[in-house]
């Protein structure tokens, strides 16, 4: 199968040369002169490589796209042929090239939501389910539409409906004085091809940057379990859980780690369910097409429309993109942010530093000490950010704490910030404010703070 | 190689393959003498009339030719409507490539409102969703320039204009268009060049201005937090599309021995997209274009090592010979003339090389 991408698209492929000096130049900062500005300034080794051996010193827009500086040749070459998987934009079969898309779907290519290996507002979309439990303890499928609302359709295909966003501005004082005006939007759907039925669940769903994401699958299932305190034992009102969710590969239970709600198990699951859901493209482990009986049918014998080698690919290149070192280590500033950020409580769920195990074929990410500023489990953040759906074991309350690294690159890599499940928060503070809940303590720390202290936490935030 | 062994005395500058050999990364490779850096006495080269330059007169002078020139394309493809003869065809297919040569010519940076607005997906996906182009004009929609703007990037933008004007296998005669296409072809055009406006306009002072994001770069960028950041900004870029055309566009079809991943290959432009993609390489190192000459990074480069930008330069020179030696099209040099497409590969992959492990590196050391 042809693997050509989007013509103009085609993200970095830097190769090793470039990465391993930029790693030796963030490993080496202690050695390096004064004259040198290589951008992280910082002498905590260990720090400034939040991505351990993957990590990069990049600030550009490519801040997100870099392979991992230790992946060598058939390795990078397995990473830069993922790379072109994740371009490829696919189109309605039969095709010469890149055949598979629809009949219903999202988006075309991995890179339309994922744009620059980030986020993009284009990516939206939205989940549903109905009340109670479905299949292996996982949501219940809306007969006709499935678990995900596809908006789009090859030509000849109705849309599976239209989604409306509407706007509530709400406006926030903070203890300096200062006001915010914050934005909640609420998502509705319009022109089903079919009747909904009313006891709809709908939850949005914003795509998330895919660096860094096989250090995170390396982290041990002890550390979450360790990291978990589900009854809150502790008395610090901060419980965190674990979600466990239906592995396809192995059929039984694991432990959830990625999506808004920690549902998916593993990168090449959640790849798959990607290709699937989002793109209409079916592989050995979906086989179906989503919505099938209903739009997603396309009444063709091609199924899996993407081999294993693609999907293998696609999945290795999530694994092995680098992190981008944290930059402004030494301003005191950062540093007094940093402290800020452990006092006020936000460092409980956004563990800054985690130690990954062994994640077999991926020696890459295997064995290293990163700083993700995550737990990767499940927390209640109030009914601010609530989407009323559960996902296996979250409620409609909880969602996984998202890492943090990379943050700061976010306006670089992708323009304007969307942050927070539904794209609501447009800057850093924003989305601090909207954390109710487990973190309504550690919000209020941060509502309450000088405007000096606030501006040092957000600098700090700005540096990862 | 010989000049990266000679800066050995600097631990960021250690030889990549000596570095592959000892397989040793992190603090592991860093010597105990590895404290050289740059003289702090010498004065610091200025990149700020760099980005200037780089920002207003190659990236908005680029952006502003292809705004231009989509409106002439737009002003073809209408006459072809009104009056559908050879010489109003040619014209229509000689104002296409005229567009094509801006916008390929922009593949250098593609950073920015180009990403982050959706518009390089929208101006210039590859492949054409034929299946669906063929439904959609089968149809009975009314097709509008909104109509075809809603649709997917494999279905408007350069290609599908192209493959209207051209048809699948290059031959499409003035008595070949249905009125459905010339509905889509107008409508697909008019949202081209839409698109081409959004983009200057995004860069335009009297716009958006995001050339002031990269000429403030470091100095109140929201982009770009150092001037350095803004010059590997347009290194990385120059390297994605070194890489993108060695790598890929040249690449996928030689290696798989195959036409459909040939892109323009409807119109048998391919060879001249590459050419003019390695021409927005020497526009942004040389921070000339059009008659405007400005500083680039070639001025940065020649103040570190003139020898090495010189031999830049060269290179440049030399992948536009190797590829002008390759017979157009490219559908079919790939078959018959596979010696010359290898020259041409090799000699792109010389600028990916110098840029990855000379520039790069020289630039990251500032």
């Amino acid at each position: 199968m042809g693997r050509v991408s989007e013509a103009a698209s085609r993200p970095l492929a830097l190769t090793l040369a470039v990465a391993v000096v930029m790693t030796l130049l963030s490993s080496c900062a202690d050695a390096t002169g004064p004259g040198v500005d290589d951008g992280s300034a910082s002498g905590e080794g260990e720090r400034s490589r939040a991505g351990g051996a993957t990590t990069v010193v990049d600030a550009t827009s490519f801040a997100f796209s870099m392979p991992a500086p230790n992946l060598v040749g058939e390795r990078l070459d397995l990473h830069l042929d993922g790379d072109l998987a994740f371009e490829q934009t696919f189109v309605t079969p039969p095709a010469d090239l890149n055949p598979g898309l629809g009949p219903v779907f999202n988006q075309a290519s991995c890179i339309r939501c994922h744009t620059r290996d980030g986020r993009d507002l284009a990516g939206l979309l939205i989940r549903v389910s109905r009340p109670g439990t479905g299949p292996h303890g996982g949501p219940v499928p809306v007969e006709g539409f499935g678990l995900q609302i596809q908006d789009k359709a090859v030509i000849g295909v109705d849309v599976e409906a239209r989604v409306v966003v509407e706007e509530r501005d709400t406006t926030l004082t903070l203890g300096d004085g200062t006001t915010m005006t914050l934005t909640r939007p609420t998502f509705t759907l319009a022109a089903p091809f079919t009747a909904l039925p009313a006891d709809l669940y709908l939850s949005p769903r914003m795509p998330r940057p895919v660096f860094g994401l096989g250090l995170l699958e390396a982290v041990p299932e002890r550390t979450l379990l360790d990291l978990a305190d589900p009854d809150d034992r502790d008395g610090d009102g901060i419980s965190g859980r674990v979600n466990r969710v239906w592995d396809e590969v192995s059929q039984r239970l694991a432990v959830g780690r990625f999506g808004w709600k920690a549902n998916q198990p593993t990168l090449l699951q959640q790849t798959a369910a990607a290709y699937v859901g989002d793109m209409g493209v079916t592989t050995t482990v979906f086989a179906s097409e989503a919505s099938l009986g209903a739009l997603g049918d396309d009444g063709r014998d091609d199924d899996p429309e993407l081999d294993d080698e693609e999907l293998e690919a696609a999945t290795f290149y999530v694994q092995t993109l680098a992190v981008p070192a944290p930059r402004d280590l030494d301003s005191p500033q950062v540093r007094r942010g940093e402290e800020l950020f452990v006092e006020a409580g936000c460092a409980s769920c956004h563990v800054p530093r985690l130690e990954t195990g062994s994640l077999e074929g991926v020696p890459e990410v295997s064995n290293q000490t990163i700083y993700p500023y995550t737990d990767l489990l499940l927390h209640d953040m109030g009914p601010a950010l609530a989407d009323g759906r559960s996902d296996f074991e979250a409620n409609g309350q909880e969602w996984r704490t998202p890492p943090l690294w990379g943050l700061g690159l976010t306006r670089t890599v992708n323009g304007p910030f969307r942050l927070l499940h539904d794209g609501r928060a447009r800057g850093i503070l924003e989305a601090v404010l909207w954390h109710g809940g487990e973190a309504e303590a550690a919000r209020e720390a941060v509502r309450s703070m000088t405007t000096s202290e606030r501006e040092a936490l957000l600098s700090f935030l700005q540096s990862l | 190689m010989t000049k990266i062994e000679s800066l050995r005395h600097t631990c960021s500058r250690l030889p990549f393959l000596l570095l592959l050999a000892i397989g040793v990364l992190g603090i592991g490779a860093c010597s105990s003498d590895d404290g050289v850096g740059p003289d702090p006495e010498e004065e610091a080269f200025d990149l700020r009339p760099i980005l200037q330059n780089e920002a207003d007169n190659v990236i908005l002078a680029t952006y502003a030719d292809l705004d231009l020139a989509s409106e002439g394309l737009l002003d073809a493809v209408v006459a072809l409507r009104d009056a559908t003869t050879e010489a109003n065809l040619e014209a229509a297919r000689s104002a296409w490539r005229a567009t094509r040569v801006p916008w390929e010519s922009s593949e250098s940076f593609l950073f920015g409102p180009v990403d982050t607005q959706g518009l390089d997906p929208a101006l210039d996906s590859w492949p054409v969703n034929e299946v669906d182009l063929a439904a959609v004009l089968e149809g009975d929609q009314e097709l509008t320039q909104g109509f075809v703007a809603g649709l997917e990037g494999t279905l408007k933008g350069f290609h599908t204009i192209e493959f209207l004007l051209w048809g699948v296998d290059g031959s499409k005669a003035p008595g070949d268009f249905t009125d459905r296409e010339f509905e889509y072809l107008i409508a697909a055009t008019q949202a081209l060049e839409a698109d081409a406006t959004a983009l200057n306009t995004a860069w335009d002072p009297g716009g958006d201005n995001f050339a002031a994001e990269l000429s403030s770069a470091g100095d109140g960028s929201t982009i770009w937090q150092s001037e350095k950041a803004g010059v590997q900004e347009l290194v990385n870029g120059m390297i994605v599309i070194a890489d993108e055309v060695a790598n890929g566009k040249i690449n996928d079809p030689l290696a798989q021995q195959s036409v459909f991943p040939v892109e323009s290959r409807f119109s048998g432009n391919s060879l001249t997209d590459f050419r003019n993609n390695i021409e927005s390489i020497r526009n942004i190192y040389t921070g000339d274009y059009g008659g405007s000459e400005g500083m680039g990074v070639d001025e940065l480069i020649r103040d570190l090592d003139g020898d090495l930008g010189q031999r830049f330069v060269d290179q440049v020179d030399a992948a536009i010979s190797a590829i002008q030696a390759v017979p157009e099209p490219f559908r079919d040099a790939i078959f018959d003339h596979t010696a010359e497409a290898e020259a041409a590969q090799e000699a792109v992959r010389e600028i990916l090389q110098i840029l990855e492990e000379e520039i790069a590196p020289a630039v990251s050391e500032l």
